[in-house]
């Protein structure tokens, strides 16, 4: 073990301790140490239901205990995780799915295909690519113990992609009894067949959870690439340790008490950088779309004129200097729905974004559209570092158009509560706009993108009614090519920006910071731990 | 006197009925909804809809107390809503860590404070007093998450000699237990030792100022015996009073301290519960926080008995 001045104190404080009984001393050992990974994540685990709470935290614990039939890879392409064989009959109609041999719970029961059905009866009906399977399901049946049966009345193409992807509620699979549970209530047991399991016992919400390696788990073969081929773990327990201010997580990981911090703060990159003992990189290389909300149901935004008045004067750039700062590395404007980088991204329709911003073309068309000056319930979370600055420019966008703001300061529950009030905005409590940020693994296809929909009622919050935007969205799930893909994504970006469905307010990226002795880590949608291993 | 204990010990049950329902009433008059806060963005309304319902948030404010105190009368504070563990479970996980801080800030700043109020007053006047308030001033004025940082930066960033963050049970060793609530007991017993030592030196200038002090001068009684056994005995009351209230004082700052120094305590679950809108954690922590708060008030009544005879009830 390494001495240092905080081992010598302890030492120490041991020896002169010892009359008041504090002998023996707890430590790990070297070993003991290498095959622990202290992580800080996100956020707090609040829950641990990946089909009930959809938070990115919750998906990420459980992609350690659950493991999924699919998983997508870095090129975002399905690949099979627990399926061994998959099968489509020539119309399109039935799949057949055969499960890996040997596949284990963690309580030592076989993996069934009975396990799998229930599992995906829960799922379909939380997930938004789920839902549209289901509307079109006629059996999901369990044909021997490893093989399962989904026969459907119309196809489905992107049956494989709605399986692996890694948008939430991903298709964890669960034993029977646990996937039984009404969706709209919570599991309490968290058995799966993943690389670990949860120490349900260690579990301090708000503080810590407990990841410990399932012995029986069999990877697959291929390497590992993000959720998808052999999910090789070197470390016996992963303890995730709850860290709520950025602040004392940089200066836990400079101190070497934790290993890996999943979202460095922008502010402390620069402390962090200097430091010889600790790497730094994007966290997620498909980042973030930067967003505000219209609320399409009141004036002014019930008329598409006062909406693209505010995108004709909007700077991406002002956003992205307020929220992320002047590090150009991790922010870009983009004149897109979708995520940069991607297959499908296009910049189709939005020109409307790029140039000079012209004020007085955004005062022209917001004076058409029967704006009388009335006051805009703007409603920011001052509680998250990424949206306060964000409102910020949004009241000074707004004035500079000529529009009168009422800006509610507010928390994020009580955004969460108020954005899904249909009531017109100010006394009935609604809104007229609100702030938020949309993850970019989201924003690559339609699929799980409930922000870009137009489907009135049953849309985001907002609930845009664009027939238009619909149509291309149902052109995408049904495009059999790449060609295809493309074609209707471009309209369908076209159709957003025309009829402004939200303002996207730029593209960013965020840090991640570990310790150099660590080794494995990569990019991407979520903190990979398999293939990771600690020096 | 125990007549007098067991009378207090009765009137706290109006005052924690009272409490409670504040507490209660508080809650439910909350704007927010806890489905929404929790469900996740991917949440249609359909959906938060049907988890509000699920977490039995669409029940009548009468039907929603009445469960709540039927629970606590049968020592049931609930169950969270959101990690459906059992809040008096929850808040067993985080007491140690919060008494064990509280408990050693209490008693650094008692035993550092006071001294420092007594030395105050004996050397009023002189540049020694002058430091010693100044340093009770700057106490006051720096913010506790201020302190934190600078005193991480310090003795575990450049100087490598305590952690930053975390905590040890005691059941795992002595040392390891201290070295992790150094840091955070100082943080707070910053503001509690500026408090305790301007009001020690307050008491004790009045007290010091007595004709019986003159005569103990007098009569040749030594300094230290007149400071500590003659005239601190009677600057007490005030000093005991200023210690209870303080213990207010500390709930609030080991929000605070537990956030910076990421101790698992009940300040962070306090926070994090009133942040996710967690009801029944908030009104279990609350309605605990009040009961310690009320029956500090009672011991601190009852050592004034001891400290001041003349004190009857």
């Amino acid at each position: 073990m390494k001495l240092t001045r905080r081992t010598a104190l302890k030492s120490l404080g041991a020896t002169g301790l010892v009359g008041l009984g504090s002998f023996p001393m707890p430590a790990l050992s070297q070993g003991a140490a290498a095959k622990t990974l202290k992580f800080v994540p996100q956020a707090n685990l609040a829950n641990f239901d990946p089909i009930w709470g959809t938070q990115y935290v919750v998906r990420n614990a459980s992609a350690l205990v659950w493991d999924t039939l699919y998983g997508v890879d870095a090129n975002l392409m399905p690949q099979r995780q627990m399926v061994e064989s998959e099968e489509v009959s020539g119309d399109g109609l039935t799949w057949t799915f055969k499960l890996r041999d040997g596949l284990k719970w963690h309580d030592g029961e076989k993996v069934t295909a009975k396990d799998c059905v229930a599992s995906l009866a829960r799922w379909t009906k939380r997930d938004s690519m789920g839902l549209l399977i289901g509307a079109v399901q006629q059996e999901l049946t369990a044909v021997d113990d490893r093989t399962f049966k989904w026969v459907l009345s119309k196809p489905f193409p992107k049956m494989l992609l709605a399986l692996a992807k890694n948008n939430t509620p991903c298709a964890f699979m669960m034993p029977a009894r646990i996937a039984a549970t009404d969706p709209f209530q919570q599991i309490t047991e968290y058995v799966g067949s993943g690389p670990m399991k949860f120490a349900k016992g260690e579990w301090v919400p708000g503080a810590k959870a407990v990841f410990e390696r399932f012995a029986d788990y069999v990877p697959r073969a291929e390497p590992a690439s993000w959720l998808a081929g052999g999910k090789r773990m070197y470390f016996d327990r992963i303890e995730w340790i709850i860290m709520p201010d950025a602040a004392t997580a940089s200066a836990a990981l400079q101190n070497g008490e934790v290993d890996w911090w999943e979202i460095a703060s922008t502010d402390l990159a620069p402390v962090l950088k200097k430091n010889k003992n600790i790497k730094l990189d994007i966290a997620d290389p498909l980042g973030n779309i930067g967003s505000f909300r219209f609320n399409h149901l009141h004036p002014p935004f019930n008329n598409v004129k006062a909406r693209l008045a505010v995108l004709t004067a909007l700077s991406q750039e002002d956003y992205m200097r307020a929220v992320i700062g002047d590090d150009t590395n991790l922010w870009k404007t983009s004149a897109s729905f979708f995520t940069p980088g991607t297959p499908l991204y296009t910049e189709a329709g939005g020109e409307i974004l790029k140039g000079p911003r012209n004020i007085e073309a955004a005062k022209k068309l917001l004076a058409e559209s029967g704006y009388k000056g009335e006051p805009i319930t703007c409603v920011v979370a001052q509680d998250q570092p990424l949206l306060k600055p964000m409102g910020e420019v949004t009241a000074d966008l707004l004035k500079k158009i000529g529009m009168t703001v009422d800006f509610v300061a507010t928390d994020w529950g009580t955004v969460g509560a108020r954005r899904a009030k249909k009531e017109p905005p100010g006394a009935a409590g609604g809104w007229h706009m609100f702030h938020t940020w949309h993850a970019g693994a989201d924003c690559v296809t339609p699929a799980s993108y409930v922000a870009i929909r137009g489907n009135g009622d049953k849309a985001w919050f907002g609930w845009p009614n664009i027939p238009t935007i619909e149509t291309e969205v149902a052109a995408w799930f049904d495009a059999k090519t790449l060609d295809e893909e493309k074609a209707a994504i471009a309209r369908l970006n076209k159709e957003a920006f025309a009829n402004a469905v939200y303002a996207p307010t730029g593209f960013f990226q965020i840090y991640q910071a570990w310790r150099s002795n660590l080794d494995g880590v990569v990019k991407g949608p979520l903190p990979f731990f398999w293939d990771v291993k600690k020096a | 006197m125990l007549t007098y204990i067991l009378r207090r010990i009765l009137a706290t049950i109006p005052v924690m009925v009272v409490v409670a329902l504040i507490v209660f009433s508080l809650i439910y008059l909350d704007p927010s909804d806890p489905a929404a806060a929790n469900a996740g963005d991917q949440a249609t309304a359909e959906d938060i809809a049907r988890i509000r319902e699920a977490m039995g948030l669409n029940k009548s404010f009468g039907v929603r107390f009445g469960e709540w105190t039927w629970g606590i009368l049968h020592g049931d504070l609930g169950r969270s809503i959101l990690t459906k563990l059992p809040v008096s479970g929850m808040i067993a996980q985080r007491i140690e860590p919060t008494l064990s801080l509280m408990v050693l800030t209490l008693v650094l700043a008692i035993v550092v404070a006071v001294p420092m109020g007594v030395i105050a007053a004996w050397t009023r006047g002189t540049w020694i007093d002058t430091a010693i308030m100044s340093l009770a001033v700057v106490g006051f004025s720096a913010p506790v998450f201020v302190v934190g940082y600078v005193l991480i930066y310090f003795f575990a960033l450049q100087w490598d000699l305590l952690p930053v963050q975390g905590y040890t049970p005691i059941a795992r060793g002595f040392w390891p237990w201290l070295e992790n609530l150094i840091l955070p007991s100082l943080a707070l017993g910053f503001i509690y030792i500026a408090l305790i030592a301007r009001i020690t030196r307050a008491s004790m200038l009045e007290v010091l100022s007595q004709d019986y002090i003159r005569t103990a001068h007098a009569k040749g009684v030594a300094r230290s015996d007149i400071l500590f056994l003659h005239a601190l005995k009677n600057a007490a009351v005030p000093i005991v009073t200023v210690i209870g209230i303080g213990i207010a004082l500390l709930i609030g700052g080991a929000v605070v301290t537990e956030s910076v120094f990421a101790i698992p305590g009940l300040g962070r679950l306090t926070l994090d519960s009133i942040l996710r809108r967690d009801y029944p954690v908030i009104q279990g922590v609350v309605l605990l926080f009040s009961f310690v708060y009320v029956l500090v008030n009672l011991v601190i009544d009852v050592i004034y008995t001891f400290l001041d005879p003349r004190i009857r009830y």
